[in-house]
């Protein structure tokens, strides 16, 4: 690797390794030098989600990018991946329970990878997303995200609930 | 009253003193959902479990200083203690104000600093009836607000019109009433002169009868539809004003988050189905139900039992329409969901298009059109598919009526119990009922496309501007130009600040230069003079008042602007000079254009100041339209002068004639000029060094760069380093 400003610095997989300090914060040793603190950031949230991943000291300086978190050993891919889950809170809706309109608000009832929530909106074309394929992401009048990954490969009772509102 | 959940009781019982601040977070540590209270106390930070019992625990001695690091969607709050950063506390994004917060609640108590006071806007806000979240900035729960209120507030924009739809009532009504004379008379021809064969005059009245009845509906209906037309225009013009009224209200941040060609759109569909709604709606169920009345009434009193089994259908029919109800409602705006993709897809590719023809994208932008516009007729089908198959069910259903009356009816004409004309007339009118329901299914049909456009109109209409009038604002009359930021904040997401903690007085007629990297918050800055937006913390006052309580008129009045992005309206050159000033002489504006440096230019075009630009301004070069909106800036003399990047699309030699302009301009006023090109302010009193939204230093050029390391005397650098590579001079 050049120590060249202005390319991108991709990290290979022996040189580093992440864990959680006692205080719950995610740390590491990158190229031997160890951090107390580290932040991750997806540079393709949408499209990769587990690739491309921006390593930043707790200033937001890049340090380098994990190309795959698969490529990295057992421990630091799992602290990785929950650092991300911390990080981007979108939870994955895996049902829909119900979509109803009361008055102008449209709630949600939804069972997700993180536990059951309710969404409120204010309408649909705002708050809906739709970045493509099958994608929806639902967001909430106070901020909170949720993901359907696929609609089309939700039971057909979510289906259901989705058929007048996507 | 307070909307914020309060800290139960057996929690409060165990904490170590009175809570300074609590709040129930909605992540438990490992990231799932999960109610937990988190309280602070002045000695300890603490959370509590769903069940009452203790989580975590952390003293205050322990602790150096907090944090709120935000994610996306979420955040995480942070302390960091002798042993390393501990996580406090997981929350989803509704909650990153509270935990905001919470973190420089923290931070003072362990510096041991004045704290800070908590409001309610910190707290994400919920209905207190209901749970439901409360948008930003309204007070009446949306749920517990009634889908009757949005309908009383359409029909109130018919209040001006009452009479003239009144009128058109009445008339229909009497058309009703004169439409249901034919078969009555068709009745007679059968019965008394028909059938007895009745060779008398009485044939040529019947059917004098029934032209001069067709004649009079004819008339009648004319006069009727004329009215309708008058009423239905003006309502429309009206709800068009104040959608657009009510568009112009509203701050920058609000169309920031939106793409703005929709509402192109959306203002002309959406009062046009509201207009539908009122017009023809309100004027034919009136009309149309007193038919049904007249109608049955006359049927009973031609025969009360054969009429019963004309009703038998009628609860059918009432059951499909009530469920049918929201699912037509839902797929009204599914359809006009796809428009309005459609819509900004258009508006965006429109407003890009030299973008699109330079990268030779034309083919790209037509698949991204014909998938949204595969959508579209999707919707499309759906939505028209479902009400034209209620109406076939609804006149088959009805259709069942008809029979059963055909059939007893019929049968006791044969025994001789009815006379023919009698169920002939019967089944005329039968048939007249189908019109109504028509207008039935019709009616569900704009009913509630109405209802779902007047809620979007009037959710733009409640929003409140983010940037109110005071209610009694200060008069300012000519301002001095003193300008101060007192400790301001702000930041474009709540919870992301883009200027921290801004301290600067400035007097006036001062001129600053603001310098620093792009994306250091210079822009921001000015749009916070502008009122564009008002700060998060701390405030800015102009000759001693606060910005919030000057009105914004006579705020802009007093203010000249030129945007970094040049915008110039479709109109003429001298229409887009005086655009601020419409009373402006063609000298004044010829003056102004002359400080700017763009006279010469503009007497040059064969049009000259009659030169239309067209949209954006399109047919002028960068630089000169940078020129045309400086003078446009400086042509109702302002006390302060805001100039972003206002000279960096022309060559120096231009800048500098126009500098001299505007430096004999600035005598007096109050300037902040914003450059990259560090040359362009070097006749600024002071500059000011932002770098990531802190004022890093101030001072004249020569102060700034005798501080060694200093970050000016880095940008200096750089740049001279720059033009050295170049071989010319910056
Ligand atoms: N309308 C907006 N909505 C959200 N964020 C914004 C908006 N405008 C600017 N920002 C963000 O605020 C920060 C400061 O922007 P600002 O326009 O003030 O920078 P600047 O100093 O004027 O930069 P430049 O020299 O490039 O014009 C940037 O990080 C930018 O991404
Ligand atoms: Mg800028």
């Amino acid at each position: 690797m050049s120590g060249d400003l202005y390319d991108i610095r991709i990290f290979e997989p022996k040189d580093v390794m992440f864990s959680r300090g006692t205080g719950g914060v995610f740390q590491g040793v990158l190229d031997g030098k160890p951090y107390p603190e580290l932040v991750v950031y997806r540079a393709f949230p949408f499209l990769y989600t587990t690739q491309y991943l921006s390593i930043r000291d707790a200033k937001g300086e890049e340090l380098g990018i994990v190309r795959d978190l698969r490529e990295l050993d057992e421990e630091s891919a799992k602290e990785l991946e929950q650092e991300l889950q911390f990080r981007y809170f979108l939870p994955r809706v895996t049902r829909v329970d119900s979509v109803k309109q009361k008055s102008d608000l449209w709630i949600w009832e939804l069972q997700t990878t993180l536990g059951p929530t309710r969404i409120a909106m204010r309408n649909l074309h705002e708050f809906m997303q739709f970045p493509g394929g099958n994608r929806i992401i639902l967001t909430d009048i106070n901020g909170k995200r949720c993901e359907i990954a696929d609609w089309q490969a939700l039971d057909s009772r979510s289906r259901q609930q989705l058929t007048d509102v996507v | 009253m307070s909307i914020q959940p309060t800290l139960p009781e057996p929690i409060r019982a165990r904490l170590s003193g009175e809570p300074l601040f609590s709040v129930k977070t909605d992540l438990s540590s490992d990231g799932r959902f999960g109610d937990l209270w988190f309280a602070v106390t002045d000695q300890e930070v603490t959370l509590w479990d769903a069940d009452g019992e203790p989580s975590f625990r952390l003293d205050v001695t322990e602790l150096s200083e907090a944090r709120a690091v935000g994610g996306i969607g979420g955040g995480t709050l942070l302390a960091d203690t002798a042993g390393g950063p501990v996580v406090i506390a997981r929350y989803t994004a509704a909650l990153s104000s509270a935990f905001g917060f919470a973190a420089k609640l923290i931070t003072a108590l362990a510096k041991q600093e004045e704290l800070p006071a908590v409001s309610e806007k910190e707290f994400p806000r919920y209905c207190p009836s209901c749970g439901n979240p409360l948008a930003e900035g309204t007070q009446s729960c949306p749920i517990c607000k009634s889908k009757g209120k949005v309908l009383f507030r359409m029909l109130r924009y018919a209040k001006p019109y009452k009479a003239q739809m009144a009128a058109a009532v009445v008339l229909l009504m009497l058309t009703t009433v004169i439409e249901l004379v034919p078969p009555y008379l068709t009745k007679i021809m059968i019965d008394d002169v028909l059938q007895p064969k009745n060779t008398g005059s009485a044939l040529l009245w019947v059917v004098l009868g029934l032209g001069l009845t067709s004649l009079v509906m004819s008339v009648m209906q004319t006069v009727r539809g004329l009215i309708g037309v008058w009423v239905g225009s003006k309502l429309m013009g009206d709800l068009r004003n104040d959608i657009y009224t009510a568009l112009m209200r509203l701050s920058l941040a609000f169309f920031d988050r939106r793409q703005t060609s929709q509402f192109v759109g959306r203002i002309n569909s959406d009062s046009e189905s509201m207009r539908q709604f009122m017009t023809d709606g309100v004027i034919w169920v009136s009309g149309e139900s007193l038919r049904v009345v007249a109608i049955f009434v006359i049927m009973f009193g031609l025969d009360w039992r054969l009429t019963l089994f004309a009703l038998i259908p009628m609860p059918f029919m009432v059951l499909v329409s009530l469920t049918m109800w929201p699912k037509i409602g839902r797929r009204w705006y599914q359809q006009w969901r796809s428009i309005f993709r459609l819509n900004v897809l258009v508006g965006d590719s429109l407003q890009g298009i030299r973008v699109v023809k330079a990268f030779g994208q034309e083919q790209t932008e037509m698949s991204r059109y014909s998938t949204a516009n595969r959508e579209l007729v999707r919707n499309n089908i759906r939505i028209e598919g479902l009400w034209q198959g209620m109406f076939p069910l609804f006149s088959f259903v009805a259709g069942i009526g008809t029979l059963l009356i055909w059939y007893n009816g019929g049968s006791s004409v044969i025994r001789g119990d009815l006379q023919l004309g009698v169920l002939m007339a019967l089944i005329a009118y039968l048939g007249m009922l189908f019109g109504p329901l028509q207008w039935v299914s019709q009616m569900i049909n704009w009913a509630s496309h109405a209802l779902a456009s007047a809620d979007r109109v009037f959710e733009i209409m409640d929003t409140p501007s983010d940037v109110p009038d005071a209610r009694d604002p200060h008069p300012i009359g000519t301002i001095r130009g003193d300008v101060v930021f007192e400790r301001v904040s702000y930041g474009y997401e709540k919870h992301h600040p883009v200027l921290k903690d801004v301290n600067l007085k400035v007097k006036a007629g001062e001129m600053i230069g603001l310098v620093g990297h792009s994306g250091a918050g210079k822009s921001t800055f000015i749009n916070l003079i502008c009122r564009f937006y008002d700060t998060d913390e701390g405030r800015i006052a102009i000759d001693g008042t606060d910005l919030r309580s000057i009105s914004q008129t006579d705020l802009r009045k007093q203010i000249g602007v030129v945007l970094q992005e040049t915008f110039l309206f479709d109109g003429t050159i001298a229409e887009n000079i005086a655009y601020s000033k419409p009373d402006a002489t063609p000298e004044e504006i010829m003056r102004a254009a002359k400080i700017a440096n763009a006279h010469d230019f503009i007497v040059r075009l064969p049009d000259g100041y009659d030169t239309r630009v067209g949209e954006r301004g399109h047919r002028l070069s960068g630089g000169e339209k940078q020129r045309v909106s400086i003078a446009r800036a400086i042509i109702h003399d302002p006390r302060i002068l805001i100039l972003d990047e206002a000279t960096a699309s022309v060559d120096t030699e231009t800048e500098r004639q126009i500098q001299e302009a505007i430096s004999r301009l600035v005598k007096g006023r109050t300037t902040f000029a914003i450059a990259h090109r560090l040359s362009t302010l070097r006749n600024a009193d002071r500059l000011v060094v932002l770098d990531k939204g802190k004022i890093v230093e101030v001072g004249t050029h020569e102060e700034l760069l005798a501080i060694e390391g200093g970050a000016y005397r880095k940008l200096v650098d750089a740049q001279k380093e720059l033009s050295k590579i170049k071989g010319v001079e910056g």
